[in-house]
């Protein structure tokens, strides 16, 4: 069972999707873009609320775009969850429940039997979720469509939840189209990812291809990498490649078609090091200029030789005697230090 | 103060003394008290001056034929309006399609019109001299001064509550419930019965009353359309004409009464009434 997009377009005054195309095997696919980027939108075409100005949607070989929301086999988990309120989570539940789908086992799978004489508005958000999940489960989808699930949750329920939910998800043997803004929840959820931007797929692959291997500085930035810096290649030997960021030449293992570059570095793929300590790959002397810590996280601020800011994400303890002032090593790996086609 | 606070207050008992709300709200509660008492003065005022009345007053043929007019018509009115209002309500809320201000201008129009114009514009309508008025005529269902002319009158001017009302009630609707209802398996009259109805029936039942009341009282299109049968505001005007505002007391009495009766109760059907899949 799998879903296919072949050109498809869709036209707005103001906006335009695709063209598309784009194939969705069974498996968890991670749609992940900013706002008004088109993810909704692409679910919205799949489940049948709007028609496509061009091209087809084919279900397991079936063209399925021209049929109504009702006759698609597509279930969906809204953002708001968009549970009926005037009917109760078992109601809710029966509403588009398939006749051979046994509700009392998917109920215990998302542990929601407790809540099923509840009014929808007496749950929290997380138990919402979990019903709006169920509801589309038990209406037997050849596909499922999840329109950021958990964005209307607070951090921590959103993180224990997307735990839960890869769990369920993983065993489901359809296409799961699951959209999110939030790259970490991307890189827990799902097992290929695509990348959207101004209503275009901009790069799909393997959920750490993806992220190993980002296509654009936009894409690296939209991941999570905060550090874009321009480079020329200097040189390359097949495997490792050099370049130059102002006069500080980096060792990359990516290749790139361009000699003009932009070199993308997680902020997490930084270490940090007194100076003298003996370390392995690139290594930068920087000094630090701010230290902020969040919860268990500490973002460090710093101003690197020949390159100028770099931002570094260290374990909250690890930042504990850092200040500052100081001065630091900076080392990454080469195979953390992306190189992408620049945006400009 | 919050209103949760308030709240708060009020379920601790600490407005049982009226004049702690006039001085939490003493602006706004002296604007609203004034309006309040002029809705109510003429109802004192038309109790106090009416005298001599008797239970006999009250089963008059005159008036018994009025209220009957009234409690036959008004019903069917507002069945009508709520069978085709209800509908057009869905898809005004709902729909998007070329020429829609002009349809929603004709939905308002009857209410801003005096309704004796409307009279005057049904009569051209649907008057024994027009083909449609005469067809009907020659099948014995005249649509003027008759009780199918009353209907005509009462839902031209009544239909607009229910249709105004309902459509805020749907659009209201939180559209991803709609269309979960679709990627469920619901087609679009499924979702509308299993969903839609259900969400928008206060607001529904409420255009129910509306429209029900405003047909009860209503006068100027109907005076136009079907002097005969007299229905209740007919009846009142005839006699306040010819006997003075004493006469019309049995009559004016007996419209209240149906009034409070009929929202009274649509408001209590309104509160247990529940919709299953």
């Amino acid at each position: 069972m799998a879903l296919a997009l072949e050109g498809v377009r869709l036209e707005y005054p103001t906006f335009t999707l695709g063209p598309l195309s784009t194939r969705f095997e069974p498996g968890v696919t991670v749609v992940l873009g900013p706002s008004g980027s088109g993810k909704s939108t692409l679910l919205s075409l799949v489940a049948g609320f709007e028609s496509p100005t061009a091209g087809t949607i084919y279900l397991d070989g079936e063209r399925i775009d021209h049929r109504p929301p009702e006759d698609r086999q597509v279930g969906m988990v809204f953002q708001t969850y968009a549970l009926f309120p005037h009917l109760d989570v078992r109601q809710n539940l029966r509403f588009g429940a398939a006749p051979h789908v046994d509700i009392d086992r998917t109920c215990e799978l998302l542990e929601i039997e407790e809540l099923l004489d509840r009014d929808p508005e007496t749950l929290s958000g997380g138990e919402k979720q979990r019903v709006a999940l169920a509801r589309a489960l038990v209406s037997d989808p050849a596909v499922l469509l999840l329109d950021e699930p958990l964005a209307s949750l607070d951090a921590p329920i959103r993180r224990r939840l997307r735990l839960d939910l890869r769990d369920v998800l993983a065993d489901l043997d359809i296409p799961v189209i699951y959209v999110t803004h939030d790259q970490d929840e991307a890189s827990v959820v799902g097992d290929r990812l695509a990348i959207m931007l101004d209503g275009d797929v901009v790069q799909e692959g393997e959920t750490g291809e993806v992220f190993d291997g980002p296509v654009s500085s936009f894409v690296a930035d939209f991941l999570g990498m905060e550090n874009i810096l321009s480079g020329e290649i200097v040189g390359t030997d097949g495997q490792e490649t050099l370049v130059d960021v102002g006069p500080t030449t980096l060792v990359a293992t990516g290749l790139t078609r361009s000699a003009e570059v932009d070199v993308a570095i997680h902020p997490r793929a930084i270490s940090l090091a007194e100076p003298g300590v003996e370390t392995e790959g690139n290594a930068l002397p920087c000094e630090v200029r701010r230290v902020v810590t969040q919860h268990t996280d500490a973002t460090v601020l710093l101003s690197c030789d020949g390159i100028g800011r770099l931002t570094a994400r260290v374990d909250v303890r690890d930042a504990a005697d850092i200040a500052p002032g100081q001065s630091l090593v900076a080392t990454v790996a080469p195979a953390d230090v992306h190189l992408t086609e620049p945006d400009r | 103060m919050s209103y949760a606070e308030e709240i708060r207050r009020v379920s601790r008992g600490e407005y049982g003394d009226w004049t702690a709300a006039l001085h939490e709200r003493g602006v706004l509660t002296l604007l609203g008290a004034v309006l309040l008492v002029y809705l109510l003065l003429p109802f004192v005022s038309f109790f106090t001056w009416i005298e001599g009345l008797t239970l006999g007053a009250f089963v008059e043929p005159s008036v018994l034929s009025a209220i009957q007019y009234s409690l036959l018509t008004a019903p069917v009115s507002t069945a009508l309006a709520t069978v085709f209002g209800v509908p057009l309500a869905y898809v005004l809320a709902r729909s998007s399609f070329p020429g829609k201000p002009l349809v929603d201008a004709l939905v308002v129009l009857p209410l801003v019109m005096p309704p004796v114009v409307g009279g005057v514009m049904l009569l051209t309508a649907f008057g024994r001299f027009t083909a449609l008025g005469g067809l009907a005529a020659g099948l014995s269902l005249p649509l003027t001064d008759s009780y199918l002319g009353i209907v005509l009158a009462q839902t031209f001017v009544a239909s607009p509550f229910l249709i105004i009302t309902a459509r805020s009630g749907f659009a209201a609707i939180d559209r991803e419930v709609e269309q979960a209802a679709r990627s469920l398996g619901k087609g679009p009259l499924e979702t509308f019965r299993l969903v839609s109805l259900p969400l928008a029936r206060g607001s529904i039942l409420a255009g129910i009353v509306l429209t029900f009341a405003r047909a009860m009282g209503e006068f100027g299109a109907t005076m136009m359309t079907a002097y005969h049968p007299h229905t209740m505001p007919t009846q009142i005007w005839v006699t306040f004409i010819s006997n003075g505002v004493n006469a019309t007391a049995p009559l004016v009495i007996a419209l209240f009464a149906v009034g409070f009766a009929v929202v009274f109760a649509l408001q209590s059907v309104g509160k247990r009434i529940t919709f299953s899949s």
